[in-house]
């Protein structure tokens, strides 16, 4: 038996639930619901409605993507550094909670956040009033960062882990103060990971739902929930069309960012699964 | 050329990590232009010391002084001091060219000796150009470090620190990764290069035949301790104590009675030596480098035994020769071969037999470097 043999069950989950049902969309796409060629679905999409949406979605992803590196970067190289005994017990930590459901996760954001939730008791418990969160695009960005944020510091760290250290000393030796070690160096060496944590974090963050819905009461809706709500639409006939092609739409920007962040990362260095 | 002058200067050195001392109260200057060799097995502290005048480790206690100030505390990159680390630690996120760029870049034109920014990438470009010339690496700098050999990465390590024409240059056993043939090549070259540039350069190693093939100066370093420091020809031909000679080329070590000056006992026999100054009846070490003793026929030997085994080493055969009376091993070589189960005599001449101090490396005595640069 030849070895390629040996993926055939995968290959065939595949064919059965990715091909076969991306050619259904691409079907539905490009097809009224009589059956006839259309490209009108996708004039659906420059509506104002619905672009607002796909803008937002792009906008929040990018806003939790640079949160995400800002918060997450520092992070890896505290947690890669030379000298610190207890970085597997820190890393442990920051996976524990992708170990959870996304939905329990968001689930108890809300509480946190909630008008009466935790927050707003600490703060009125410190006499600083309450503030209003959920429903926000505030308390939706915070979801998104606290959701994705692991996937930006695992390959962050990985890499700055198997940086050799003599390679800072180097630096340092060459004349980098410590500040132009980390500009000159550490970061230039790192965008593997990098690259591999923001996509990681911007794909599924521009595509997420739920987490949107559930934090701002149903007032924010991203790109994944407005597919979702296009398809469950029951009043329009066409809704499995137009549904079908936003996510034909998706598909294609993201396949584009991958390529533009290919190119940044040829040799896919960070280990990125995307 | 050597100069007198004293470039470096470690005084009464120390180093611990947690509860290991990696060196006792080092002292050692180091000379304008020297080609100096820190040689020793591995763990003996070496890599430490090379360290330690890099910036990158600080001592425990004592000090050390570059041209007369002292360095402690001033981090790696405000020194004058470059290094080629053992692994190379290049950038291979930057090509080759940018890799060498890479310290200029860091500097003010000024520092360039140039006026203008403008003029600061011309004057880089010039010195980088010359750099790859001198490592034989012309036309690679477009190339990634990724697409180089251990061999030529290593030459851009090399042209990467001396293109910041520093004042001493540390090497890390920089030629610990490539084959023989390759190594001893870059040795000539290395010693080359340095004599040309006249920088002063500090070596480490374990490697004894590279320790005497680039130094001017050697020092051995055993326990965390200098044991003997001298010009490769002193350390060879008079070593300090047993380890030197030992590490140093191939020996045999026997125990001995000084009996008088100029006369020393060992395998119940007496003979005659050329060291003095040693207490009448003191225990030594008697140290006979293998190629010193000289076989000759069993009636005419002042020692007497069977050959054991023979190698062929190519230039010469490695015999063991097993001394009657106290059995011992006799490692000797020569050019003539003896087979296993002869009986041979061995003699040795007065001035190869060196005499030593019994000296442990715990108890050892402090080494002076001598003050000026004789044969």
């Amino acid at each position: 038996m030849k070895r390629s043999w040996y993926a055939s069950p995968y290959a065939l989950w595949m064919l059965l639930f990715a091909v076969v049902p991306l050619l259904f969309v691409c079907w539905y796409a490009f097809t009224t619901p009589d059956g006839t060629f259309t490209l009108s679905n996708f004039q659906e999409f420059v509506k104002p409605r619905y672009m607002g949406v796909i803008l937002r979605s792009l906008k929040l992803a990018l806003y939790c993507t640079v949160l995400c590196l800002v918060i997450g970067y520092p992070t890896a190289y505290f947690l890669a550094g030379r000298g610190f005994n207890h970085a597997q017990s820190l890393v442990v930590l920051i996976l524990l909670p992708m170990w959870m459901n996304l939905l329990l996760r968001t689930y108890a954001m809300m509480t946190l956040l909630d008008d009466n939730g935790v927050l707003n008791a600490a703060l009125e418990a410190l006499g600083l009033g309450k503030i209003h969160v959920i429903g926000t695009e505030g308390a939706v960005l915070m979801g998104l960062v606290y959701n994705y944020l692991p996937f930006m510091v695992l390959p962050i760290y990985t890499v700055l882990k198997k940086m050799d250290y003599s390679v800072i000393e180097a630096a340092e030796d060459l004349g980098c103060n410590p500040l132009r070690v980390i500009t000159r160096v550490v970061i230039p060496m790192s965008v593997p990971g990098i690259v591999s944590g923001i996509t990681m974090v911007f794909m599924p963050a521009v595509t997420s739902f739920a987490i949107s819905t559930l934090l701002s009461n149903g007032k924010i809706r991203l790109a994944g929930d407005l597919i979702d709500y296009i398809f469950n639409q029951s009043s329009n006939p066409t809704r499995w069309n137009i549904g079908s092609s936003f996510s034909l739409i998706m598909l294609v920007l993201i396949l584009i960012s991958i390529g533009f962040l290919r190119k940044v990362d040829p040799d896919n260095e960070g280990g990125g699964m995307w | 050329m050597v100069q007198d002058m004293r470039l470096i200067e470690l005084k009464g050195v120390c180093k611990n990590f947690g509860d290991t001392h990696v060196l006792h109260d080092v002292d050692l200057y180091i000379r304008k232009c020297e080609f100096i060799t820190l040689l020793g097995p591995s763990g003996c502290g070496k890599t430490t010391l090379l360290r330690i005048i890099g910036g990158f480790e600080m001592p425990s206690s004592g000090e050390v002084l570059f041209e007369g100030s002292d360095l402690t505390g001033i981090p790696p990159y405000k020194r004058r001091i470059n290094t080629v680390f053992q692994k190379y630690a290049l950038f291979n996120h930057l090509n080759v060219y940018d890799n060498i760029a890479f310290g200029l870049n860091l500097k003010t034109p000024e520092q360039l000796g140039v006026g203008s920014k403008k003029e600061k990438k011309a004057e880089i470009d010039r010195r980088v150009r010359r750099m790859l010339k001198l490592v034989k690496m012309e036309g690679y700098e477009k190339r990634s470090i990724d697409a180089l050999s251990g061999g030529q990465q290593q030459r851009i390590a090399i042209a990467r620190a001396l293109v910041n024409e520093p004042e001493v240059l540390l090497l890390d056993e920089p030629l610990g990764a490539l084959d023989l043939k390759l190594r001893k090549e870059m040795q000539l070259e290395l010693k080359s290069m340095q004599q040309q540039l006249g920088i002063t350069f500090i070596y480490v190693t374990h490697d004894q035949e590279e320790a005497l093939t680039m130094s001017d100066t050697i020092a051995v370093i055993n326990g965390g301790r200098i044991q003997q420091i001298g010009d490769p020809k002193r350390i060879y031909d008079e070593p300090n104590n047993a380890f030197v000679a030992d590490f140093i080329g191939e020996s045999n070590i026997l125990d001995g009675v000084m009996l008088e000056d100029d006369l020393v006992k060992f395998c119940d026999t007496e003979f005659q030596c050329v060291d003095e100054g040693f207490g009448t009846n003191e225990p030594v070490d008697v140290v006979v480098r293998p190629e010193d003793v000289m076989l000759v026929g069993e009636d005419v030997g002042m020692l007497t035994g069977t050959v054991q085994s023979v190698i062929f080493k190519g230039v010469h055969y490695e015999m063991m020769i097993c001394g009657d009376g106290n059995g011992f091993n006799w490692k000797v070589h020569s050019t003539t071969m003896q087979p296993a189960g002869s009986r041979v005599g061995m003699t040795i001449v007065p001035y190869n037999i060196h005499i030593m101090h019994k000296a442990t490396t715990a108890d050892a005595v402090p080494v002076q470097q001598k003050p000026s640069k004789e044969a």
